[in-house]
């Protein structure tokens, strides 16, 4: 098969480093993977996936795919060390219910998008080429998420409920409005011909709202609060 | 350095207020000259008397055995020895038509007189107790008895007695005709007699008033002040000078000795009114009237002398003190009542001084005492104004009490609508706190197992393994009930949102395309009381449509049309699912099958939402309109 992705290359070149404890869903997520054609290497805790990395003459996998709880740690420790590493990896979130806070966990420490882990084999296999081709998925609650964190909740509330803190601030007017649209079902047409957008340019906008909600690893405050939640998750 | 700058200016501003305390005190004095000066124009008119052509003016005096030739009035009546001075006067009755009666009309006279017409006594004032009171200007009328009358010339004898250490008065005498001297006579009986008589009356009630006032606000003790001063003066009005001793005299003329109480209580009123403080040695005021008080229990006698010694002076400086206090207050602060006040107290000395120049025989007054009725008169107005006052204060705490209460209930308002403010995002908070437990829970037990049992049955089996599509059926409600208990503020496109990319997921493996249509601009109408179980009942049914088209219609196409629609009936929310399927004939599903039980729960979930449920099947497709009702009944309701 000559598959090939969005950026032109063979997906058999495509690395993608797998990390997940429960070895029926490891073992069914790798078979779709090494079926739709990447080079998966699989394993299921953060020591084995810090060894691979070591062990990795390369500057790292080209994605990599991560469940946030683990036996010996939680995932979003070590989606920032591969951010910080190998900035060009694109790292992606595996979630059960795809809910706001283990995925926007991920994203304010360096995923830039999340798959659930019953998905069928099919929308696996396109949600990693679509997020190599630059389209983060988002989902409509997660958009809610996001929007409703610019609209002035105040840090109480936030942490009344266990939120998480989101450094919305640097979101634009458009973004938001995006986001809204996502959030009330619309499609990524409907929202483009609502903002006078071109259709196409509406996943690369989320990739940019992903980025933006990222922490700044200099932000070492911040970084910690997000720990806290995290902690609390 | 700040002293050097403020110091100037603060003593430029004091100067600055004493000028303009200075002028208003000018005006002040300015308002009460001209009362002084109204009141003297007033005095000064002619006293009511009978034509001067019945006036008898020479008399033939008799005191201590020795006679001489006096011009009435006379003013300088004594009698040391305390023996009546006898006046002999004599008329001429003409010819006394019959049936027209005479008289003698005395109009004033101190302290008592005897009139006797032909040697004949017709008269003894003594006997009138009131007619005694030096101060009261209590005329006399006598009717001569026609068989007394004679034509001609007849004799006139008038005693006057003389008490105390007062000199006497008696004013010119008049005889003639009852007609031409009772008009006189009346008029001053209605200002002499009645007048006081009516005011005494209100002192008594409005002494009633302000007493009762007082009682009830004790802190405000020119209640009490005043409420004292007209109880004194109502006492004083009945108070009778009787000649002859009686176990009561000494009382009676500590009565009419209470003047001195009373100038002390009126000082003490208009200060405290006035809002200056009353000094401790204040009091001092009282002590002249209270020894007369402790005279009186020595007999009237005593009393009459230290009645001059003391009540003259003490009336005297507590009229001046009063009256500057007045004033003073006058040069704060010039308000009406300061100013009708001043007028009052004014017009009461300028009386009182004509008297005492007319007791000493400064002027050539005819002795019509004015201090007492001008004193009574303003004694009633300041009562009168007291209570208006005390009203006017009441109904003032009647507006406060009502704005009060308004802003009290404004206030009570705002303080609701700020804790609602506050409790929504608390309750928000609550629910999302709730829903985050509710998740970490399901994501290390049940969620992750049902994850694993799709893995495994997908390994074994490959798609469409029974198990598998169980589990995946099982881990899509969960998703939904995490989703229908999100906050999402009534408004339901916000759950659909989330709704329509699981519907996506669950179509694309059989080959359907989810035509994802929303009509109205803003889609759906927002519902303020949608309640997460409302949500959960509709995301169900929709659920159950979809999963019915994916088992039963073999359909390519699913379109979802949300939209607001304006009916006659009302605006609501419209959410139509239709597919390109082959359809099936509604009436012809067996009781037994799943589709008819699918479909019984649909209806029973849409009605529990107070939504319409309206299902349309023929050989182009099915077709679900679910029509929302125009507000969702409660949830404890739709429960039951």
């Amino acid at each position: 098969m000559a598959l090939k992705s969005d950026n032109g290359r063979p997906e058999s070149n495509i690395s993608v480093l797998l990390v997940e404890d429960d070895p029926p869903t490891r073992q069914r997520l790798h078979d779709v993977l090494s079926a739709a054609g990447f080079d998966v290497s699989s394993v299921a805790s953060l020591a084995e996936a810090r060894a691979a990395l070591d062990s990795t003459d390369r500057a790292g996998p080209d994605v990599l795919l991560t469940d946030l709880q683990l036996p010996d740690g939680h995932g979003t420790a070590l989606i920032r060390e591969v951010r910080q590493r190998c900035p060009d990896t694109e790292i992606m979130v595996i979630s059960i219910f795809g809910d706001e806070q283990s995925v926007l966990s991920a994203i304010t420490v360096g995923a830039t998008g999340y798959l659930l882990k019953d998905a069928f084999p099919a929308d696996i296999a396109a949600a990693v080429r679509d997020l190599l081709a630059g389209h983060s998925p988002i989902s409509s609650s997660i958009a809610r998420y996001i929007v409703r964190q610019t609209q002035g909740q105040t840090q109480e509330q936030t942490k009344a409920a266990q939120q998480l803190p989101l450094n919305t601030a640097r979101l634009t007017p458009r973004e938001t409005d995006i986001l809204w649209g996502i959030a009330k079902g619309f499609s990524y047409t409907d929202i483009a011909g609502r903002l006078g957008l071109s259709r196409h340019t509406v996943p690369s906008h989320i990739k940019n709202i992903y980025r933006k909600l990222e922490v700044n690893s200099r932000s070492e405050a911040v970084f910690e609060a997000v720990q806290q939640g995290l902690i609390r998750l | 350095v700040t002293n050097l700058l403020t110091a100037p200016q603060t003593s430029t501003q004091r100067q600055l207020r004493t000028i303009a305390g200075a002028r208003r005190l000018g005006l002040h004095l300015l308002a009460q000259a001209l009362m002084a000066a109204l009141c003297v124009l007033l005095l000064r008119l002619p006293v009511l008397s009978p034509p001067d052509a019945y006036a008898l003016t020479d008399a033939r005096l008799t005191q201590n055995g020795a006679e001489r030739i006096v011009a009435l009035p006379d003013r300088l009546a004594k009698s040391p020895s305390g023996d009546p001075l006898s006046y002999a006067l004599s008329f001429n009755a003409g010819t006394v038509a019959p049936g027209q009666p005479w008289s003698v009309f005395v109009p004033r006279f101190m302290s008592a007189v005897e009139v006797a017409v032909n040697g004949v006594v017709l008269l003894d004032s003594r006997r009138t107790t009131l007619a005694n009171r030096p101060d009261r200007n209590t005329p006399e009328l006598i009717a001569i008895p026609a068989s007394l009358l004679r034509d001609g010339s007849n004799s006139l004898t008038i005693r006057l007695f003389v008490w105390g250490p007062l000199s006497g008065f008696l004013d010119r005498v008049y005889v003639g005709p009852d007609d031409e001297l009772r008009p006189a006579h009346q008029r001053r009986t209605l200002l002499f007699v009645t007048t006081p008589t009516i005011l005494s009356a209100w002192h008594a009630g409005l002494a009633m008033i302000v007493g009762i006032i007082w009682l009830m606000r004790r802190h405000e003790t020119y209640y009490a002040a005043l409420s004292a001063a007209l109880v004194l003066g109502f006492l004083h009005a009945f108070a009778a000078v009787s000649p002859t001793p009686s176990p009561l005299a000494g009382w009676n003329a500590v009565l009419v000795a209470s003047a001195a109480l009373e100038a002390a209580c009126v000082l003490l009123f208009v200060v405290t009114l006035l809002g200056f403080r009353w000094p401790r040695w204040g009091w001092l005021i009282f002590l002249p009237g209270l020894l007369i008080v402790a005279a009186g229990f020595y007999g009237p006698a005593l009393v009459y002398k230290a009645n001059l010694i003391l009540v003259i002076p003490t009336v005297g400086l507590g009229l001046i003190v009063t009256w500057l206090a007045i004033a003073r207050k006058a040069a704060d602060r010039l308000d009406p009542v300061t100013l009708l006040l001043g007028c009052g107290f004014t017009a009461v000395m300028t009386c009182w001084v004509n008297d005492l120049l007319s007791l000493l025989n400064v002027t050539s007054d005819l002795r019509t005492f004015t201090a007492r009725l001008s004193y009574s008169l303003l004694m009633v107005a300041i009562g009168i104004g007291l209570t208006w006052r005390f009203a006017r204060a009441l109904n003032e705490v009647d507006g406060f009490a009502q704005r009060t209460a308004t802003m009290l209930s404004e206030a009570e308002d705002r303080l609701r609508a700020t804790f609602a403010q506050e409790e929504k995002p608390a309750r928000a908070a609550a629910l999302a706190a709730e829903r985050g437990r509710l998740m970490r829970d399901l994501h290390d037990g049940l969620g992750g197992q049902l994850v694993s049992i799709v893995a495994l049955s997908e390994r074994k089996g490959g798609d469409g393994d029974p198990i598998g599509d169980a589990a995946r059926a099982a881990l899509r409600d969960l998703r939904l009930v995490i989703d229908a208990m999100d906050d999402i503020d009534g408004d339901l496109m916000l759950a659909l949102g989330a709704w329509r990319e699981r519907a996506e997921a669950q179509l694309r493996p059989h080959g359907m395309a989810l035509d994802w249509q929303v009509r109205s601009p803003s889609g759906l109408p927002v519902h303020p009381e949608l309640h997460p179980w409302h949500v959960l009942q509709i995301l169900r049914l929709l659920d159950e449509a979809v999963t019915n088209a994916v088992k039963h219609s073999a359909a390519t196409r699913l379109t979802v049309i949300l939209e607001t629609v304006e009916p006659a009936e009302g605006r609501h929310g419209r959410i139509v699912i239709q597919d390109n399927g082959r359809g099936f004939d509604p009436a012809r599903t067996g009781a037994a099958s799943s589709g008819h039980r699918g479909l019984v729960n649909m209806r029973m979930r849409a009605r529990r939402c107070g939504a319409e449920l309206e299902l349309t099947s023929d050989g182009n497709g099915t077709r679900l309109q679910l029509d929302l009702p125009k507000r969702f009944p409660g949830a404890e309701h739709a429960a039951g």
